[in-house]
């Protein structure tokens, strides 16, 4: 994203907003996600029922936590192939700490987060110390991660996790699932962050340039080691959250969201070379991904056809770019 | 008209008519037509921003023109590509260095255009034979078998000059080819072109160096913001009609004032500084509101020194001292702290973020200034950039533009303008002036000598001897990562300064 600026060439001119609006990365998905949310609400009136929506919203809301934090390690340049992992490893044990100690369960989201943060921090320090390539890195702990939560449950879920610790999950706020709440909150922290600090500034700048970023002096194993422990932490928390909403933590939780996160950044115009991408986006990718998948349940549709559509989705979404850019 | 032109057969080897480009808003080229004779060197200089490059990249075919025509040998032609270009027997070895690093040379220069045998499977024999060939036209001191990775940028340069040649074109475009070359590899380059038109092929040649052009070519066209200004003569014209045909003015000439009155106390002591492979036992002072030239042929290791003085690389032996302290300098963001800073001969690379505007590329180095209690405050930002826009006249169109819409002399000083944001106190510039136009290239040498009278030391680190001679109080020349000598620059010509870095 360009950095907010407080003049604007064609301010004066009529309809320059347009010309703004297109240049935005995330102009592409937004417009895809209001064009299949009219659509939907004329063809079936089960899309605006309130439980329909806030289905939908808690569905995207936890592929979306994921690809927060995928987007920052995009925009650094590099990728995490390890957060579906991470999500279940996070999961399995914030429930064992749930079941096994006295613990508030209040107090479970945060520590399984840190947990999640130094999970991603293992990344970190091969990939920002070491300088290893992300890739290869991460499918090495993605195995670690998936195999540790095999070997610590055998398999079987852990539940249940009671009462109190459900509403994280299942819970509302005015009406809207914690969970979307988390999320949107989320997402407009790292909005700001990204934006307005030093830090997210940094993010841009090593991921457009790292050798003219260590330059001007940004120490840029810093930045990078620290985005990929926020990307274990977006993963924990979609992992507790959603062990919260099925009472349940379950190894297998996390299965697919890898994939989904990254669609969802790339639908929303983050580039996998670096320095491009805005969270605004990702957000979009993710509710445009969810709306399809509810779309196609009720269309009737064959559950099968999801993923081919998905598929079709992000081929568009990178014609799309394609076209802005000439 | 030239007396080429006018004594030339009728059809031209090749021809542009009315070329007209657009950026954006922009326009890069108006207009433009030129031609080009059998056994003709065509020179397009120009300062930068004036449309050379984006000439040469339509008539190689890698852009297409908004309007205009081109014809070889009299019959319109149009490019969609590059190989179109290659087609018509054109082809150009770019400024930018684009070969496949881990390829060897002879891959690199035969890259796609390999000899087949009857299967169509590579006849490696007779492609390295007909590769060697042409690199031998150009240089014969390259290992044919070497990764390109491995070549100095000069060789590297040289590779693609032969790539272009080994495409058996008629019509090869030259940009900037002797940047990085050495005399002897240049006077090599300017055999293998006068054989190469002496044989009724033609050339396209743009360069900075000016006396290159007067001595090379047959035809010269000036261009200025995208506009030719003049087609001119090279036996009549002199060094000083080019300059002011580019600048569109007379450019004053360079004042060698050397006020030395304000010279103090040493801010920068290097004792016995070495590192393994790049320089050995370096030792210099610098001293406040002083420029200190650093030069040497490509090799010697100055780029090399001023990286490792910055933290980019570690020392292995020797201290450095800042302000009369110790410093363990082990990051650039340790000798920024300590007021030093680098400005890098990669631009590009090292310099630039392509995908930032302007503002943050200016400010970069300094948001800590600019933090409010909503975040950074990027108003604030752009006024202080503006102040450094009007300062170093930094030609910009919007401050929220990509730094990659602008020329590379405004480009380098709104890197300058990062580091005097900075408020910093030495600062080592490594080929400043590269690939800038003669007008940039005298703004920018005033603005340092300005910087010291208010107290800034700078270390200048060129390959152009004269411009050393011309910017610098005292010279440090380097040669094979040895220091030589530092002379007095006022005493020094660059023949002395050529023997010690030759010794």
């Amino acid at each position: 994203m360009s950095a907010p600026s407080t003049e604007n060439l064609s301010r004066n001119a009529p309809f320059a907003w347009i010309g703004r609006f297109r240049r935005w990365e995330a102009s592409g998905v937004l417009v895809a996600l209001l064009v299949l949310f009219i659509a939907l609400s004329f063809a079936t009136p089960a899309f605006l029922s309130q439980y329909n929506l806030s289905v939908v919203a808690r569905q995207a809301s936890f592929v979306g936590l994921i690809a927060l934090g995928q987007t920052l390690v995009l925009l650094i340049g590099g990728i995490d192939l390890s957060v579906g992992a991470a999500a279940a490893l996070s999961a399995i044990f914030g429930s064992l700490l749930l079941t096994q100690t006295g613990i508030h369960p209040y107090a479970v989201l945060p520590i399984t987060a840190a947990f999640g943060f130094g999970l991603g921090c293992i990344n970190g320090f091969f990939v920002a110390v070491l300088r290893l390539n992300p890739f290869i890195v991460t499918l090495a702990s993605w195995e670690i991660f998936a195999g540790a939560t095999l070997v610590i449950t055998k398999g079987y879920p852990i539940r249940p996790l009671g009462e109190q610790f459900r509403v994280f999950g299942q819970g509302t706020i005015a009406g809207i699932p914690v969970p979307v709440v988390i999320f949107i909150a989320a997402g407009a922290i790292l909005t700001y962050l990204l934006a307005r600090t030093r830090f997210g500034r940094n993010i841009y700048a090593v991921g457009g340039n790292r050798d003219a970023a260590e330059l001007v002096g940004i120490r840029a194993w810093r930045v990078e080691f620290i985005v990929f422990g926020l990307a274990g932490m977006f993963a924990a928390l979609a992992g507790i959250l959603y062990a919260s909403r099925m009472d349940s933590g379950q190894p297998s939780v996390g299965e697919g969201w890898l994939m989904g996160a990254i669609t969802a950044a790339i639908i929303g115009g983050t580039s996998l070379k670096g320095g491009q991408g805005t969270i605004v986006g990702t957000i979009f990718g993710a509710l445009l991904m969810a709306v399809l998948a509810n779309g196609i349940v009720l269309m009737n549709v064959s559950g099968y056809w999801e993923r081919v559509i998905i598929g079709i989705v992000v081929l568009v979404a990178i014609l799309v770019d394609l076209m802005r850019r000439r | 008209m030239t007396i080429a032109a006018s004594i030339s057969p009728a059809i031209p080897l090749f021809e542009a008519r009315g070329i007209s480009k657009a950026y954006g808003v922009v326009q890069a080229l108006s207009d433009v037509s030129l031609k080009v004779q059998a056994g003709e060197v065509h020179a397009v200089v120009g300062e930068n921003g004036a449309g050379k490059s984006t000439l040469m990249n339509i008539i190689c075919g890698k852009v297409s023109p908004d309007s205009g025509t081109m014809y070889r040998d009299g019959a319109q032609v149009s490019f969609k590509s590059a190989s179109d270009a290659q087609a018509a027997s054109i082809a150009i070895a770019p400024q930018e260095i684009n070969l496949v690093p881990r390829l060897s040379v002879v891959e690199n220069i035969l890259l796609g255009a390999q000899e087949r045998g009857v299967f169509g499977q590579i006849d490696w024999k007779k492609t390295r034979a007909r590769a060697l060939r042409h690199l031998q036209e150009i240089d014969d001191t390259i290992d044919p078998d070497a990764p390109a990775e491995s070549l100095s940028k000069a060789q590297q340069q040289l590779v693609q000059i032969a790539r272009a040649a080994a495409t058996s074109a008629r019509i090869l475009i030259f940009d900037e080819p002797t940047a990085a070359l050495t005399d002897r590899e240049t006077n090599r380059l300017f055999a293998f072109i006068r054989k190469f038109r002496a044989a009724g092929n033609a050339i396209f040649y743009v360069s900075h160096r000016l006396d290159e052009i007067l001595e090379l070519s047959q035809t010269i066209t000036v261009l200025r913001d995208g506009v030719l200004v003049a087609e001119l003569n090279p036996h009549e014209a002199t060094k000083d009609d080019l300059v002011r045909h580019m600048a569109g003015r007379q450019v004053d000439a360079i004042v060698r004032d050397r006020a030395t009155t304000n010279i103090g106390q040493p801010v920068l002591t290097v004792t016995g500084l070495s590192r393994p492979g790049e320089f050995r036992d370096i030792s210099f002072e610098l001293r406040s509101g002083e420029i200190l030239g650093i030069a040497g042929l490509i090799g010697s290791g100055r780029t090399e020194l001023g990286k490792c003085l910055f933290g980019v690389t570690a020392s292995s032996k020797g201290q450095v001292e800042v302000f009369g302290e110790k410093a363990n300098i082990r990051h650039p963001a340790d000798a920024i702290a300590r007021g030093m800073v680098y400005l890098p001969e990669e631009r590009k690379q090292e310099g630039l973020f392509p995908l930032l505007s302007i503002t943050e590329n200016a400010c970069i180095s300094t948001f800590g200034r600019f933090r409010g209690l909503l975040g950074l405050r990027f108003s604030d930002m752009v006024r202080e950039v503006e102040t450094y826009v009007d300062s170093l006249k930094i030609k910009i169109g919007q401050q929220h533009d990509p730094i990659t819409s602008l020329s590379g002399g405004n480009q380098q000083k709104v890197i300058l303008a990062r580091w005097l944001m900075r408020d910093s106190k030495i600062l080592i510039l490594d080929e400043p002036t590269r690939g800038i136009d003669v007008n940039a290239k005298g703004e920018i040498q005033a603005v340092l000598r300005k910087l010291v009278t208010e107290g800034l030391s700078i270390i200048y680190i060129s390959s152009e001897l004269q411009e050393v001679i011309d910017v610098s109080y005292r010279i440090l020349v380097m040669h094979e990562g040895a220091l030589k000598g530092i002379v007095q620059a006022e005493e020094a010509t660059q023949e002395d300064l050529l023997a010690l870095a030759m010794s």
